[in-house]
């Protein structure tokens, strides 16, 4: 069942095109991220969907009803958690729950919320005082406090440490057990593999790729990269170039003292070949291993920017 | 009914974040209750019934006739002698300089002697202190001559004050129901930087994404300000008439009129403040500079009869003057609500209020978002 579609969505600020053309849905239940360099139009793209910001064309629809005519219902449809630390710094995370939740006919109880987000033991603390991560989990809790379908987490792990992170991604995918819709988006290529049902690319205001973090990696090219080193030192790293260099399975080859780097079309024809040459002359292989291609490789190819955290 | 249990949630929130505010406690009752007290200190502390001038007789040769006059000028209850009897002139003058005593009376050293002189320190020559004791002397001395010359006054004064309310009315009262009304204002000038702290963090934002009714919320902290408000009346009323011995006469109904329309139309003000203010430093520095100027302009302190009358057109057209008079006319004057002034003030407040809000809502609106 499709949640949110959302066709040829369009704004500009002045003479900059901010959003020049951006469709997508959304099915229920999954976890769809949306990500690209800064100023692709990300934020923009997610302001108009939540309804901050009116777009000059496309269309917006929750399963039939528009922010024209139903701003009300889809209020109540939505929970979002914005970049900005919008809470109330005076109160506790409790009290700021509470708050949200009488804005709500329905609200999830405020014990289970705070359970979810790892925030019982400091439910009395003031906001004020709660680090990052705390206050992103909180910002997390106010967005489900309505118990709405649709989540939005704009960049909820951005300047979180490692451990924190991993408590978001934790709550993340306790939403998608509770059958939640979430979008995301993220400045973090592992986070977008690991978390997402489906990426979306955006670059210069449109979508360049959209599908499985699994199905993107797929489609690039097969070509990988291989690295061994060698405990014989540096000559035998030469020899190995020199062999290397004659066979047909590897494209091209780069070596660095007793390092060498070589890119391959047929990775089990060229390792078979190379470690029956180590074999054959006696060398003793320290290291090697095959790269794995990643979502950042996909990225950079789309976008043909490299990544930056 | 979930608008009133929103209501009442939004009530408390905005309850229980002024009071953990320090600045809410530091400029919404400190600052006016140090300031009250300072001034009722300075210009009301002893002055009235215990006016006493510290004072010493001089006579070179002390006779029967400046004895007798000593006599006399001691029943004048302001004088406070610092000698019982005469002391020379050296030791009188350099009492005067050192400034241990405000004047020193030479009284006639012979018979026939008729002249009485009076020394004063040249740099206090000029001040009330000295001229209560000239105008004092003077009289004596008339009175003593008509005595001499065995005539019957004709004509005598008696000085009455007079005043619109109360017949009790003191500058205690006058200052009180100026710092009420000068901390309600500030109150509201102030108060609104909550709204440039909540569009600066997004907060406005983020409530608009919520089914959250705006109005309420808005309604909600006004609600509070105005219980704050109330707070800072009884409070101030309390140490200004158990402190300093403030009388009130206190008119209900027009006290209730005069406290809504001037608390709401100072909120709206600053609420306009707001409107443009892009930083909470900017709206203070606004805030400060206003309340700054319309302490001193508006009657708080002084009446605004005693300013140059080029600068009394500027106090005319100042929201603070009418409420401080409202205020008065509700707390001290008792005159009810039932007269002119009244509802001219009244009219000007809301003029005020309405213009500010007015205004204030076209520039919110002016950087609005889609989502109502």
């Amino acid at each position: 069942m499709t949640v949110l579609e959302v066709q040829s969505l369009r704004k500009s600020f002045g003479a900059v095109q901010a959003v020049k053309d951006i469709s997508f849905s959304v099915e229920a239940g999954e976890i769809f991220t949306i990500i690209g360099p800064n100023g692709a139009g990300k934020t923009t793209t997610l302001e108009m969907i939540e309804g901050l910001v009116h777009p000059d064309g496309g269309r917006i629809s929750y399963g039939g009803l528009s922010w024209d005519k139903d701003a009300e219902e889809i209020k109540k449809m939505i929970g979002v958690q914005p970049q900005s630390e919008a809470m109330f710094d005076l109160l506790t995370p409790q009290e700021n729950l509470e708050l949200f939740a009488s804005f709500y006919e329905k609200p999830m109880s405020v014990i289970e919320i705070m359970d979810m987000v790892n925030l019982t033991e400091h439910r009395n603390k003031k906001v004020r005082v709660l680090s990052g991560g705390q206050r992103q989990r909180l910002a997390i809790g106010l967005a489900m406090v309505g118990d709405p379908q649709i989540l939005f987490l704009d960049e909820p792990t951005t300047g979180l440490d490692p451990q924190a992170r991993r408590n978001i991604w934790d709550i993340v995918r306790a939403l998608k057990e509770m059958g939640k819709t979430t979008i995301l988006t993220t400045h973090y290529m592992d986070e977008a593999e690991k978390l997402s049902d489906r990426v979306c690319i955006v670059d210069a205001g449109q979508v360049v790729a959209m599908d499985t973090p699994a199905a993107l990696i797929g489609r690039l090219t097969k070509e990988r990269e291989v690295r061994m080193t060698f405990l014989d030192g540096v000559s035998a790293a030469l020899d190995m170039e020199q062999f290397a260099q004659g066979q047909t399975s590897v494209a091209r080859i780069e070596r660095t003292g007793k390092g060498l780097k070589l890119w391959t079309f047929k990775p089990e024809d060229a390792l078979h070949a190379l470690f029956g040459f180590t074999k054959e002359r006696g060398y003793r292989v320290d290291q090697v291993s095959i790269r794995e291609m990643s979502l950042e490789d996909v990225f950079i190819s789309y976008t043909g920017k490299e990544w930056r955290d | 009914m979930s608008t009133m249990k929103q209501f009442r949630k939004m009530f408390l929130a905005n309850l229980t974040m002024t009071l953990r505010e320090k600045q809410a406690w530091f400029w919404g009752i400190f600052f006016p209750v140090i300031l009250m007290v300072i001034f009722m200190v300075i210009f009301s502390g002893g002055s009235d019934d215990d006016f006493k001038v510290k004072v010493a007789a001089v006579a070179d040769q002390s006779h029967e006739g400046s004895r007798m006059m000593l006599e006399q000028l001691k029943q004048i209850p302001v004088f406070d002698w610092v000698e019982e009897g005469f002391m020379t002139r050296e030791d009188a003058e350099t009492l005067v300089k050192e400034d241990e005593v405000a004047a020193a009376i030479v009284l006639p050293s012979a018979a026939g002697d008729t002249s009485l002189s009076l020394i004063l320190n040249k740099e206090h020559e000029q001040n009330s202190t000295s001229m209560a004791v000239i105008s004092m002397l003077n009289e004596y001395v008339q009175q003593a001559n008509m005595m001499a010359a065995g005539v019957k006054p004709v004509f005598t004064l008696n000085v009455e004050s007079v005043s619109a309310g109360s017949d009790d009315l003191k500058y205690q009262d006058f200052l009180l129901t100026g710092m009420i009304a000068l901390s309600i204002a500030q109150g509201g000038l102030f108060g609104m930087v909550d709204m440039v702290e909540m569009r600066r963090k997004g907060l406005i934002k983020r409530l608009r994404m919520t089914p959250a009714r705006m109005g309420l919320f808005g309604l909600s902290d006004m609600l509070m300000r105005l219980v704050f408000a109330i707070f800072q009346i009884i409070l101030l009323s309390l140490i200004g008439v158990y402190g300093f011995g403030a009388t009130l006469h206190i008119d209900l109904i027009s006290l209730i009129i005069i406290f809504l329309i001037g608390a709401l139309s100072f909120n709206a003000i600053g609420y306009f403040f707001s409107s443009f203010s892009k930083t909470t430093e900017a709206y203070m520095g606004i805030a400060n500079i206003t309340s700054f100027l319309m302490m001193f302009l508006s009657g708080v302190f002084f009446p605004i009869e005693s300013m140059p009358g080029w600068l009394q057109p500027v106090s005319q057209v100042l929201p603070l003057t009418y409420f401080v008079s409202g205020l008065r006319d509700g707390m001290v004057y008792a005159t009810g609500f039932m007269n002119g002034a009244f509802w001219l003030g009244i009219g000007v407040l809301t003029l005020w209020g309405c213009f500010a809000f007015m205004l204030g809502s076209l520039l919110y609106r002016n950087r609005s978002i889609a989502a109502r």
